[in-house]
């Protein structure tokens, strides 16, 4: 009966990959891993009734997996809040990115609204390692407020007394700046699209290491994998 | 997005229940809660892989678990699994949900006190 344990690992590993990109970005590639791995165990211990209650396992669930990711895309869509708000993927191919930089693997940006704005975290891959920049307060009433990390601490690298400001002129526009010394560090702009499905960024100015020039495109990631579906 | 109360999660599931049970004391991969729920029910409770891992994604999303980075060492680790461990709300979610599994055995006691006096 070797070959029959053996011929279900196979068919349950390949239906388990068939599960949705959803579901195998948060399991990873666990459920094809375990089916396989525990199918001579369920065979000792329950023989065919144990192989059919594997894969009926596997049935019902392929189908509601599909359905819940369904789910949570048509709440994407239909939320009314805000356009910012989300999960946002660079396209790396279609941006422009700092040349004095190493071009990064994957980037992301995740915008969480506040009651003055937004917290903005970008995080991605570069090099081959997982890095993150530090969570930003961004406050679009236009005011100018010094540049401080969240428990308003002075932030390394950052010119004493420099101050950001946001200002937002239209719904799907934010427009921020960075200036010291009544010298301007960087300034840029975030724009949703009408669709709300892509995020275009741009950045300015002159950094630590020289002048940058950056223009990132953003697609919208749904499922937000941050919101709990279903 | 407004963070769920931990009251909001209860009752709490059976599978979810079984599971952050296990993660109480140690991290743990699929497999291992899968084999200690079986254990620990005395081979009542078996969580099929596809319920298993379901499962382990809406307590990922529902913010009561998390995969963790740190390994066991080397000669225990196999590097294909990912391991979980439960957060601070996940440890919250479930002390809840075991004071109000004791109240409702206490109930319980209570009344079958209540009928078997005479």
């Amino acid at each position: 009966m070797r070959p029959l344990v053996s011929g279900c690992g196979r068919l349950y590993r390949r239906v388990a990959r068939a599960f949705p990109e959803e579901f195998r970005a948060v399991c990873g590639d666990g459920l094809e891993q375990l089916g396989p791995d525990i199918a001579p165990l369920v065979w000792q211990q329950r023989g065919v009734v144990g192989l059919v209650g594997l894969f009926f396992d596997l049935a019902v669930h392929l189908p509601y997996e599909y359905l819940s990711s369904l789910i949570g895309k048509l709440k994407e869509v239909t939320m009314s809040g805000d356009v910012f708000e989300g999960t946002w993927k660079a396209r790396i191919d279609d941006s422009q990115w700092d040349t004095g930089n190493p071009t990064p693997q994957q980037a992301c940006v995740r915008f969480e609204a506040t009651d003055t704005g937004y917290l903005m975290v970008a995080y991605g891959i570069v090099d081959g390692q997982a890095v993150a920049e530090r969570p930003q307060t961004i406050s679009t009433d236009g005011r100018r407020r010094p540049v401080l990390d969240l428990g308003g601490r002075p932030i390394p690298g950052v010119p004493a007394g420099a101050v950001s400001f946001c200002s937002r002129p239209d719904p799907q526009t934010l427009q921020l700046g960075t200036e010291a010394d009544g010298k301007m560090l960087g300034a840029g702009t975030f724009q949703v699209s009408a669709d709300g499905k892509t995020l275009t960024a741009t950045n300015e100015g002159t950094g630590l290491r020289g002048p940058f020039k950056v223009a990132i495109v953003f697609e919208r990631v749904v499922p937000d994998p941050y919101v709990p579906q279903g | 997005m407004a963070k769920k109360s931990p009251d909001a999660f209860l009752p709490l599931k059976s599978n979810w229940f079984h599971i952050l049970l296990c993660l109480v004391e140690v991290e743990q991969h699929g497999y291992g809660i899968m084999q200690n729920v079986l254990e620990r029910s005395g081979g009542k409770v078996r969580l099929w892989p596809a319920t298993l891992y379901g499962s382990l994604k809406r307590l990922i999303q529902a913010g009561l678990i998390a995969e963790t980075g740190d390994r066991p060492a080397p000669e225990f680790d196999d590097a294909r699994r990912r391991y979980y461990k439960l957060t601070p709300l996940g440890r919250r979610v479930l002390d809840l949900e075991s004071e109000r599994l004791k109240d409702l055995v206490r109930i319980l006691d209570l009344r079958r006190r209540q009928e078997a006096r005479p």
